[in-house]
């Protein structure tokens, strides 16, 4: 009875089967294929650069509802050419093969395993804090070290670190630089807009006239991926999920990067449209970007000091001839140009309303 | 004569001058031309309450002591234990800064995006589409284009290519917006109050007529009037194939009357085409045709053009109004005569004798008349051809008479004219009592009701309930909850205006078309396709009404020369014109008859019950928008009360807020300045018990009064008793007093006669505070633009529509009853109504006022944290996360245009109204941010609508035109009162009105330099 509760089944597989499959996919049982194992390429854990290779939870979710024929279809003699290259040698028992199958299985249910949330900042600011009792106590009862300038160093600049700390992290609250999360398909800015030179504007293409960029709607992926179904990186893997979103009709729910808050009204247009600025300047180098990532902090210093410094198309606008004195002025040369924020880019009101 | 003598000579003034006229000026400060001129100015005095005119120092003490007291009440204090201490301070600061410094610490939440699979063609992310459709309801009809935001309706405009309503709305139309998203419509089709499919209705219902109709028995459509070509002829179509079965049109606010006199005296089942821009004379008898009556927008947009002078008019039409109740019409006119509503048909009688004689027609005895109207008969009689007589009763033989004069005066042809008969209202009031009397007498079997409320506003509600109950067969269309669709099997839902087609006929030969703007929120299903499929043609409504297009109208135009074409033009523009006319001649057939039984002034109290500005005949009651819109003459929201005549109340000791009962209903007294004597008014349209969470019990059921007399609905009490319940109170949400600029000089005014003599009539004081322009500050340059706004005070007529136009357009917040009361309404344009004159009959000035976006703002410079700057464009900004809630401003605002948010009004149960769920909040306008708690706002000049032509015309490479930029009050005015544009640019109608004699500021003796300039109103007394 005892046994039979250790060995007990969860959605038709063992516990034993499933830790099974775990280490095969660990690469902790080794089988033959030239010394990796199947996390070398499938990874676990959500990174902070681009793997190309779907990660295990993406496989799982995909196999999870199919039969074990085709997932074994899929490893040992798969249809993409990539696959076929990558996959070549892999030398694994078919039961074997189907634990690593009920690990994922069991994955597929369960959901991926929490991050631990790194604390060593935190810690380090305990310390400081720790340190700054000492040295208050020191100074106040102990009094053991002869020369009272070090405790009082120490106190100084374990405050000032904390208040460091402190200052950069308000200043940091609510903002998400560098912000660079997870997508559901591993779409490329560096494939797409970099190394196949893809003009911006091409799939946001109503970043010129309206005040959305706008998110390119599936079907316009499919203008090129109806005929292009693998790429060199990826497979078949991801591109097959733009073609099952628009057979299916489920829509790919994007991590949204860049979340100006509620109360700050921005238009692409007049950025892109009107003052004809480089997608770059603000969302930096992202033909080089394989996961796309916020460059900017979207602070509104960071708006306000882009706006003292850029100048106004001026003279090539008809819009602006309402300014009639400051072209005056700029005919007989006492204007040499006009910045954004001469024309008011900076009144509360142009963002916030 | 040194400064110092001045100084003395004008306290000597100060004492001499009755004390509340002295209250006005700081006299002091009056410079000495001022006061050369000050005697006469002074003669007129401005009062917005009877309080303040008795006492205006008292009130003004009472006001601020009164507000003081509601600034610090913070919370809502119940049973006395209210108040906050010292202690409650600090609980709350202490949970706001562990709550805040949590949320702080938290990460943020994941947010997704996600994009169309396939993108519609014609939506793009973040821009607005606009699509013209068509209001209609209750016989109010409008053209409207709707604003839809990425597949949300959340605007309603007027559409300017509409020969009707001409881009104007009323505020009915404007919130009839949020009737999309109110949360008591009907969700899918209900049988017994079990849910039930399409399908089992069609089975069931068509079973059920069958049956019915194969026994001999008598089904009956009850409709409101429809005006839809289409629909009329699938009701034609519908009734064929259900031999025995009927159909009525019922109007609760009826036209009976005016119906039933013009089938006799031109055969006509019409109201005939009234043009009030061609009229000089215009005489009402308790007509309210700028509020109510039939065609108000249309109406208003013709008077205000026969009323303007701003572009070198010097003629102006006058109005004359004898009315019982100081209606919307009667605050506009030149000349009011109050008086008993059961004198009104003597009065019309002697004034069709004195014209009579005069031109030489047949003249009839009858009761003696209140008023002399022989200097007005001269007038009419002066102004042959263009004039206008016109009367509210639905009385027929009040109307034979009314077309009578009119038909003496020459004006058939002229100013009434039978070319383009209005067709929106066309219930028969008898038809419906017949129906009532066949409902309880049992000799009715199936009822289907469409859009009407009978239950509710038919006297005799609860019997007809029970025996609606006892149908075979009862059947409700009805969209969201009501009373009668409660007492039917059957409820199979309509949808919403704006989620279908329809096509309609306001006026012969003007057509218009409604298409849907979004998909059906719910299971809902056009009423028409449900009546198609029971008389057995499979097709959809709007396949239906094109087929009727391509059969009946594509062939009486000649600009499109296919179908299609034609079709996507016309749903483009939302109207379509053919010329029409008729050719009617007038018979005075039952005249003689007619004034033998007009109705006989009686001597005892009568109670006049007329439709409210808001709410109408009630159906939308559960619209809060509408609820909270203040009364435009009384200044009360969510309530109706009894209006009472003051020489009334002061004679039974009643004040604001006593209670009293009419033939035993308890109703709150209101003292009304300009009541007629002898009489009381209360609106119709309140008291519904089924309305939903905001409308239910709100205010008193008034049509259980409604009785009848000569076959139509008489909205009238005769001989009421009225009794004084002694220390009761009921409190109303009264905000006449509220936001008051402290009695300074506001409004100015002259008379026609003066204003041809000297354009500045009444405008003096304007020249003399321009001269004293001086500051030591540098005055501000505007590079650019400087937006400004001019009102002309000679058009607005106070109707309220700015009010809610803002109010969808801003995402400006309901605060219910209570908090209204606690002086904390939200709308960022409030319509102040001033009263000079005698308490019995005053004249009323009304005057939107929004924030001043003053160059020199008083609020600015008192900003501890710059929330509120001035921008490069003159806008006076207000940047709400910078706003920390000192209220400074507030308090420094000489206007009183700043509100605060008390309370978080969105998302908090405390206030229950459609900024509480996800359905009402679908309304919200995503480029205006929702305020929070503790944070000032204030008119923002519509700034998101100029950032959004400033971009198209800075994508287009191109200036701004003039006009191009319309604030959401000024595009949909009815009165085209507002007009707003760039003071800069010397050639805008703007710069042309500020240069205007007629302009002024709202106390330009500050210079705060208000970028709002008024036109005096100009009045036409004799």
């Amino acid at each position: 009875m005892f046994a039979e509760e250790q060995h007990g089944l969860i959605d038709g597989h063992s516990h034993d089967d499933i830790k099974r499959g775990e280490r095969f996919f660990k690469g902790l049982l080794p089988f033959n294929f030239k010394g990796q194992s199947c996390v070398s390429c499938h990874n676990l854990v959500a990174t902070d650069t681009l793997n190309w290779n779907p990660s295990a939870m993406a496989i799982a979710i995909k196999y999870a509802d199919r039969d074990f024929e085709s997932f074994k279809a899929s490893i040992e003699e798969p249809v993409g050419n990539k696959l076929t290259v990558v996959h070549a040698g892999i030398n694994i028992g078919e039961e074997d093969l189907k634990t690593v199958k009920a690990y994922l299985d069991n994955m597929a249910m369960v959901g991926p395993k929490p991050i631990k949330p790194s604390i060593n900042n935190l810690l380090i600011f305990l310390f400081f804090g720790m340190l700054i009792t000492w040295a208050l106590l020191e100074l106040i009862f102990f009094r053991r070290i002869k020369y009272r300038i070090i405790p009082v160093i120490v106190l100084l600049g374990s405050l000032g670190y904390q208040g460091k700390v402190i200052s950069e992290e308000a200043i940091k609250l609510g903002r998400s630089q560098g912000y660079a999360p997870d997508q559901p398909i591993k779409f490329s800015h560096k494939v797409h807009a970099g190394e196949n030179g893809i003009d911006c504007k091409y799939c946001h293409h109503t970043a010129e006239s309206s005040k959305s960029a706008g998110i390119p709607a599936m079907n316009l992926c499919m203008n090129c991926h109806v005929l292009i179904r693998e790429g060199t990186n990826s497979g078949k893997f991801e591109i097959a999920k733009i073609v099952n979103a628009v057979e299916n009709k489920e829509p790919v729910e994007w991590v949204r990067l860049h979340n100006l808050p509620d109360h700050v009204f921005f238009s692409h247009a007049i950025h892109v449209g009107v003052a004809k600025l480089d997608c770059q300047k603000c969302h930096g180098p992202v033909e080089e970007m394989n996961l796309m990532r916020q460059n900017a902090d979207l602070s509104m210093g960071w708006c306000v000091n882009c706006h003292r410094e850029t100048d106004v198309k001026f003279k090539e606008n008809g819009y602006y001839e309402s300014f009639a004195k400051m072209h005056e002025e700029m005919e007989i040369g006492d204007l040499a140009s006009v910045k954004a924020e001469d024309i008011g880019a900076n009144d509360c009101m142009r963002c916030h309303y | 004569m040194t400064a110092c003598d001045v100084i003395i000579e004008i306290e000597q003034l100060s004492l001499v001058l009755p004390e509340k006229q002295s209250q006005k000026y700081n006299l002091r400060s009056v410079t000495l031309t001022e006061y050369t001129k000050l005697n006469t100015f002074l003669m007129k005095t401005y009062w917005r309450s009877l309080e303040e005119l008795q006492d205006p120092k008292a009130l003004r003490i009472q006001e601020a002591r009164e507000e003081a007291k509601q600034k610090s009440l913070l919370y809502k204090s119940e049973g006395g234990n209210g108040g906050n201490s010292r202690r409650d301070f600090l609980r709350t600061l202490g949970f706001s800064l562990a709550a805040a410094s949590i949320v702080a610490s938290c990460k943020r939440p994941v947010e997704k995006a996600i994009p169309y699979l396939v993108k519609p063609e014609d939506i793009t992310p973040g821009k607005a589409n606009y699509y013209a459709s068509s209001y209609y309801d209750a016989g109010d009809y409008c053209s409207v284009v709707i604003k839809v935001r990425d597949g949300r309706p959340i605007k309603i405009e007027g559409n300017e290519l509409s020969p009707i309503s001409q881009s104007g709305t009323s505020a009915r139309v404007q919130a009839s917006i949020l009737n999309l998203y109110d949360g008591a419509r009907y969700k899918g089709p209900e049988n017994l109050s079990k849910k039930i499919t399409w399908g089992d209705a069609d089975i069931e219902i068509p079973k059920a007529l069958k049956e019915i109709s194969e026994a001999g028995g008598r089904t009956v459509l009850l409709t409101q009037t429809v005006i839809s070509p289409s629909t009329r002829k699938l009701i034609q179509q519908f009734m064929e194939s259900y031999p025995g079965s009927e159909w009525i049109q019922y109007d609760a606010n009826s036209s009976s009357g005016m119906l039933a006199a013009n089938m006799r005296n031109f055969g006509q089942r019409a109201i005939p085409d009234y043009r009030f821009d061609k009229a000089k004379v215009v005489v009402s008898f308790a007509a309210d045709f700028l509020g109510t009556w039939l065609s108000p927008v249309e109406y208003t947009k013709q008077y205000t053009a026969a009323r303007k002078l701003d572009d070198g008019q010097r003629d102006m039409l006058r109005h004359y109004q004898i009315e019982s109740h100081l209606s919307l019409t009667g605050s506009n006119a030149d000349v009011r005569f109050p008086v008993k509503p059961s004198e009104e048909a003597g009065i019309i009688l002697a004034l069709y004798n004195a014209i009579a004689a005069k031109t030489g027609a047949e003249q009839f005895s009858g009761a003696e008349s209140a008023v002399d109207v022989s200097s007005l008969a001269d007038e009419l009689l002066s102004a042959k051809g263009k004039s206008i007589v016109i009367s509210g009763s639905n009385d027929e033989n009040v109307q034979l008479l009314v077309n009578a004069i009119n038909k003496l005066l020459g004006n058939y042809g002229q100013t009434v004219l039978w070319d383009s008969a209005l067709l929106t209202r066309q219930g028969l009031d008898r038809e419906m009592t017949q129906l009532n009397a066949d409902i309880l007498a049992g000799k009715l079997d199936g009822l289907l009701v469409w859009g009407v409320n009978p239950v509710y506003d038919q006297a005799n509600g609860q019997e007809l309930e029970a025996a609606i109950r006892k149908l075979k067969l009862s059947v409700s269309f009805a969209e969201r909850k009501d009373e009668t669709a409660r007492a039917c099997q059957y409820i199979l839902p309509e949808p919403n205006y704006l989620e279908s087609w329809n096509d309609l006929e306001p006026k012969m030969g003007l057509y218009s078309l409604a298409q849907p703007t979004i998909a059906p929120l719910f299971d809902s299903r056009s009423v028409q396709e449900s009546l198609l499929t029971w008389s057995g043609t499979a097709m959809t409504y709007g396949d239906f009404i094109k087929s009727v297009w391509e059969s009946d109208y594509y062939s009486k135009q000649s600009d499109y020369n296919d179908f299609r074409l034609f079709w996507n033009y016309t749903l483009q523009k939302g109207v379509f014109e053919t010329p029409s006319s008729a050719d009617i001649s007038y018979s005075d057939e039952g005249l003689s008859v007619a004034v033998t039984k007009l109705p006989e002034s009686q001597s005892g109290t009568e109670v006049v019950l007329y439709e409210s500005i808001a709410l109408g005949n009630g159906k939308y009651a559960n619209n809060p928008w509408l609820q909270e819109l203040p009364d435009p003459i009384a200044k009360i929201s969510w309530d109706n009360y009894a209006s009472v005549p003051v020489a009334y109340a002061e004679e039974k000791g009643l004040v604001n807020e006593s209670v009293i009962t009419v033939n035993g209903l308890e109703l709150p007294v209101f003292i009304q300045p300009g009541q007629a004597k002898d009489t009381i008014a209360v609106a119709l349209g309140y008291g519904r018990v089924y309305a939903g969470k905001v409308g239910d019990e709100v205010g008193k059921n008034m049509y259980a009064y409604v009785s009848e007399e000569n076959g139509s609905r008489k909205y009238r009490i005769d001989n009421a008793t009225v009794e004084v319940v002694a220390e009761a109170t009921f409190p109303l949400a009264l905000s006449q007093t509220h936001h008051s600029m402290e009695g300074r000089p506001i409004v100015r005014e002259s008379n026609l006669d003066e204003y041809l003599l000297k354009p500045d009539a009444g405008n003096e004081l304007h020249e003399e505070h321009e001269k004293h322009h001086a500051t030591l500050y540098k005055e501000i340059e505007f590079k650019g633009h400087h937006w400004g706004m001019a009102i002309d005070l000679n058009s607005c007529t106070g109707c309220g529509n700015c009010a809610i136009s803002c109010q969808a357009e801003n995402n400006v917040q309901v605060i219910g009853k209570e908090q209204v009361r606690n002086r904390r309404i939200m709308h960022w344009i409030r319509v102040d109504r001033y009263y000079s004159g005698d308490p019995a009959n005053p004249t009323v000035s009304h005057q939107p006022v929004m924030c001043q976006h003053c160059d020199n703002a008083p609020c600015e410079n008192v900003c501890p944290v710059a929330a509120t700057p001035h921008s490069a464009e003159g806008l006076n900004q207000m940047a709400y996360n910078r706003c920390v809630g000192t209220k400074y401003c507030i308090n420094n605002c000489p206007y009183r245009v700043r509100r605060f948010n008390w309370f978080q009004y969105v998302n908090n149960d405390k206030f229950d109204y459609n900024a509480n769920n996800d359905l009402g909040r679908m309304v919200l306008n995503p480029d205006v941010t929702v305020r929070s708690r503790g944070v000032v706002e204030k008119c923002s000049m519509c700034v998101q609508r100029i950032q959004e032509k400033k971009q198209e015309a800075k994508l287009g490479g191109r200036m701004i035109e003039d006009g191009e930029i319309k604030t959401a009050c000024q595009q949909s005015c009815p009165g085209n009162a507002i007009v707003f544009g760039d003071l800069k640019n010397p050639e805008s109608k703007i710069s042309k009105l500020f240069k205007d004699k007629r302009n002024y500021h709202l106390l330009e003796e500050l210079h705060t330099l208000p970028s709002v300039g008024y036109l005096t109103k100009v009045r036409n007394k004799a």
